[in-house]
């Protein structure tokens, strides 16, 4: 395709009920979001041609997101309002896009680029509270690094690389809420409510984790 | 209504595929206040359910009534159910997360008999008593539709109502009947008497059922008919094709957009269910159609859109069809699906205009290995048609062709079988020799052999089934003849077909072997991995029946069968006189283009053929 094509990327949230959609379910969706708004999109070229789109970094099913991103390539130019209001309007709210701005193609993937990923754990129960939550994550984070069993596999972490900033520990309401930034690698992404988990098992806190947001996805060194 | 989410989310972290459970999909409809609440039920998974046509269409009805909401439903899998009932969360509609219980009107659809045992499953779920005579007043009313209503006696004692035929209109009735018998205050029984009149309707509670000398009856006392007629639309202008479906977020089965182009079928297969019960043949028009696929496509986002029926590309301007939905639809990168083609050079060049040059597979039903066989069951394909259908599909650039047939049709022989063999090895020297040398290597025939199964309302209700041993000797038989390189041979489980069987003629007694198998954990036996033939077979002779005798003993034409009071139109005397031409090998034309052949749907239900174009292609 030799015409010239306008990189469009939206920011949107993937809250509520359908923070339990997979990655799978999430980019079909926001897929065919696209195609409701009547935006003229780029097809790929190629045995099977299909929307020419890009992706963030998966939420794991269950997380909810509030500034998760995806592109699209688009053949006609459309203003960022008007092309907002009417992905606004063709999106089901729970993955309602919040802004977007078109990037140079020079940009970098948004997978490749959006690294650093900050998350807002709540954690819920009966003698929770926000001094032993910090205790347990200050003596994980000193052991330097993280062993975790996922689906059968055992990853091991290296906390100085995975975590770049300490994770703040506050209240709210009642909840303790752990803020915990991680940075995506070639490891994979460290799960927050897994490293929370650790903690509340470190000092022997008898709760657990209800819910997680992730907040933020940052480029490396944007001041996150 | 009770609202379940705050108790339903917690289970969700620990299920699989959560997506099956939350709603919010686009053209999901949510109306809290309306006064009437249905459910619709597709007794599977939410994946399969949510492809299903008649929900979708029914679900756009109902919601379109006034003060009416229809939500849907749908069975969870075992982790969920387990769940559910662990932590005493009822079965719950999708959209306002509310108890089923909690419904006016529960709409089951009945596709398969392998499915039973999940609607015993959603009943359970829901706390709503199996069976229709243990319901009381506040127990919403249960009622079934869909192809296995017209035969629906195993599971006769499960519903208050049976809707027998299409359900567009007839919905409107039962939910106006049903209103009316709520602002009277009428009992259940009062209601249920009131439901019988509405045609369409069956109410097995008020039937005595058939037994070995006498055919089902109304009991006495009660004014139900003698005889209950199927629905059946004039014309399917009538109603539009949904507009804005709702789009699954899951990877769902046939997750596209569709658009029903004809309904009915008339070339007479004797095998064929589908092509009795749901006569006449009713095109839509094309401009209907190419207008209704647009706007869906629109509305959904879907990226294909399928052109479903019984036979495609049996519609009269099929091609007109195509060309004109695939200029509307340039540049947009949507495919065209026809999930049936019919065996000709036609229907390549339908499947070529369709495909906009990807060439993915193309799927044929020869059904049977011998010309004289073909002959018995009123298939009207001869070899040369298929090869030359073949010779097309190859020569126009498809590597891959699937071809389905059965085993186990009356009359047949090992010569019959083996001939399936032959029939297969000449398709592959035909395509061989329609390829171009260097890809002869990608060259593939899929094979696809069934076991036949004999249905009601067919020329072949009175046939045995073909005994187990028997069939897993054809099978045999068949593997031998069968060529190996190029072939991929598949068939179907022989106890499976033999369960299907026996259910789908059975009688009334047949709802308590579905129970003992249901409570004996029998749940999703569509599923392969969760079927289980010894449990079945338990069930069966728990209740002092036997599995084997029920489906292959044949019935004789003097006998009543349980769903002779059931009329889907076409004569009992058709289907007799369909039968001796069968066996005498003796085809039947098509009477939609080559005159009537005296089914008798037409006069009965005051129907006519509806035919957008002239002769077909």
């Amino acid at each position: 395709m030799a015409d010239t094509t306008y990189r469009l990327r939206v920011t949107y949230g993937k809250t509520g009920r359908l923070r339990f959609l997979s990655h799978l379910e999430t980019m079909h969706a926001c897929e065919r979001s696209v195609r409701r708004a009547q935006l003229a999109y780029a097809v790929t070229q190629g045995f099977n041609p299909h929307m020419k789109v890009g992706f963030g970094p998966a939420l794991p099913v269950g997380t909810a997101g509030l500034a998760e991103r995806y592109e699209v390539w688009l053949t006609r130019f459309v203003s960022p309002s008007e092309a907002l209001s009417r992905l606004r309007e063709s999106t089901p709210a729970g993955l309602a896009p919040v802004g977007v701005l078109y990037v140079p193609e020079s940009e970098k993937a948004l997978a490749a680029s959006l690294t650093m990923a900050a998350y807002e754990v709540v954690v819920d129960g009966p003698d929770v509270g926000s001094d032993r939550v910090r205790a347990g994550l200050e003596a994980v984070v000193a052991d330097g690094s993280l062993t975790l069993e996922h689906k059968g596999k055992t990853k091991v972490y290296d906390l100085a690389v995975c975590l770049p900033k300490e994770p703040t520990v506050g209240e709210t309401q009642g909840s303790v809420v752990v803020d915990v930034t991680v940075r995506i690698g070639p490891w994979g992404s460290l799960r927050p409510e897994a490293l929370v988990a650790e903690a509340l098992r470190r000092s022997s806190v008898q709760g657990a984790v209800t819910c997680v947001t992730r907040t933020s996805l940052d480029p490396e060194g944007a001041g996150a | 209504m009770t609202d379940l989410w705050p108790r339903v989310e917690p289970l969700l972290a620990h299920v699989e595929r959560p997506a099956r459970y939350v709603d919010r999909e686009w053209g999901a409809r949510h109306d809290e206040s309306a006064s009437y609440r249905v459910a619709l039920l597709y007794p599977d998974t939410y994946e399969l359910g949510m492809a299903n046509q008649a929900i979708a269409i029914l679900y756009d009805r109902l919601n379109g009534l006034k003060d009416t909401a229809a939500e849907r439903v749908f069975v969870p899998w075992k982790d969920m159910a387990a769940a559910m009932r662990q932590s005493g969360v009822p079965l719950f509609t999708l959209e306002s997360c509310a108890p089923v219980r909690e419904v006016d009107l529960l709409g089951v659809t009945l596709p398969y008999e392998l499915t039973f045992t999940n609607v015993l499953e959603a009943l359970d779920l829901a706390g709503i008593p199996l069976r229709s005579a243990d319901r009381s007043e506040g127990d919403p009313l249960v009622i079934a539709g869909g192809p296995c209503a017209f035969a629906p006696e195993p599971m006769a004692d499960f519903f208050d109502a049976i809707l027998i035929g299409e359900g567009e209109d007839a919905v409107a009735d039962i939910v106006a009947a049903h209103r009316v018998a709520k602002v009277a205050g009428l009992s259940r029984t009062d209601l249920l008497e009131r439901l019988a009149a509405v045609p369409g309707v069956y109410v097995p509670s008020l039937y005595e059922p058939a037994s070995p000398e006498v055919a089902a009856h109304p009991r006495p006392g009660s004014a139900a008919p003698p005889v209950v007629e199927k629905r059946v639309l004039a014309s399917l202008s009538e109603h539009r094709t949904p507009e804005c479906p709702v789009v699954p977020f899951m990877d769902v089965v046939h997750d596209r957009a569709g658009v029903e182009i004809l309904r009915g079928c008339t070339r007479g297969c004797r095998f064929c269910q589908a092509g009795m019960v749901y006569r006449p043949v009713r095109e839509r028009t094309p401009d209907e159609i190419v207008r209704d696929a647009v706007a869906q496509l629109r509305c959904t986002g879907h990226e294909d859109v399928s052109l479903t029926s019984l036979s495609t590309t049996d519609h009269s301007r099929i091609e007109e069809i195509l060309r004109r939905l695939s200029a509307a639809t340039r540049g947009a990168g949507v495919a065209i699906s026809l999930p049936s083609l019919r065996v000709d050079a036609f229907g390549v060049e339908m499947a070529a205009l369709a495909s906009s040059g990807k060439k993915s597979g193309l799927t044929f039903a020869p059904e049977a290995g011998t010309q004289r066989l073909r002959d018995v069951i009123n298939k009207n394909v001869t070899e040369q048609d298929l090869l030359d259908t073949v010779a097309a599909a190859f020569g126009a650039g498809w590597r891959r062709m699937k071809l389905y047939f059965m085993m186990g049709l009356p009359t047949e022989t090992d010569e019959d079988v083996r001939g399936i063999g032959e029939l297969v090895r000449r398709v592959l020297d035909v395509a061989r020799e329609a390829t171009p040398p260097a890809q002869r290597g990608g060259l593939r025939i899929g094979v696809s052999v069934a076991v036949f199964v004999p249905k009601a309302h067919t020329p072949f209700q009175w046939e045995g089934q073909a005994p187990n041993e028997e069939v897993r000797r054809r099978q045999q038989v068949l593997r031998e003849s069968m060529p190996r390189k190029g072939v991929e041979l598949a068939w179907h489980d022989t106890g499976v077909a033999l369960l299907e069987g026996a259910i789908a003629r059975g009688g009334r007694e047949l709802s308590r072997v579905i129970e003992r198998a249901w409570r004996s954990g029998a749940v999703f036996d569509a599923w392969t991995e969760e079927f289980s033939m010894s449990r079945w077979r338990e069930a069966f002779a728990g209740e002092g029946l036997d599995l084997e005798s029920l489906a292959t003993t044949p019935h004789d034409p003097s006998e009543p069968l349980p769903w002779e009071h059931l009329s889907a139109g076409v004569d009992r005397d058709y289907l007799l006189g369909e039968r001796e031409r069968a066996l005498a090998a003796e085809t039947t034309p098509d009477c939609s283009f080559d005159g009537c052949t005296g089914c008798g749907v037409c006069p009965s239900l005051g129907v006519d053929i509806v035919v957008a174009g002239g002769r077909r292609g």
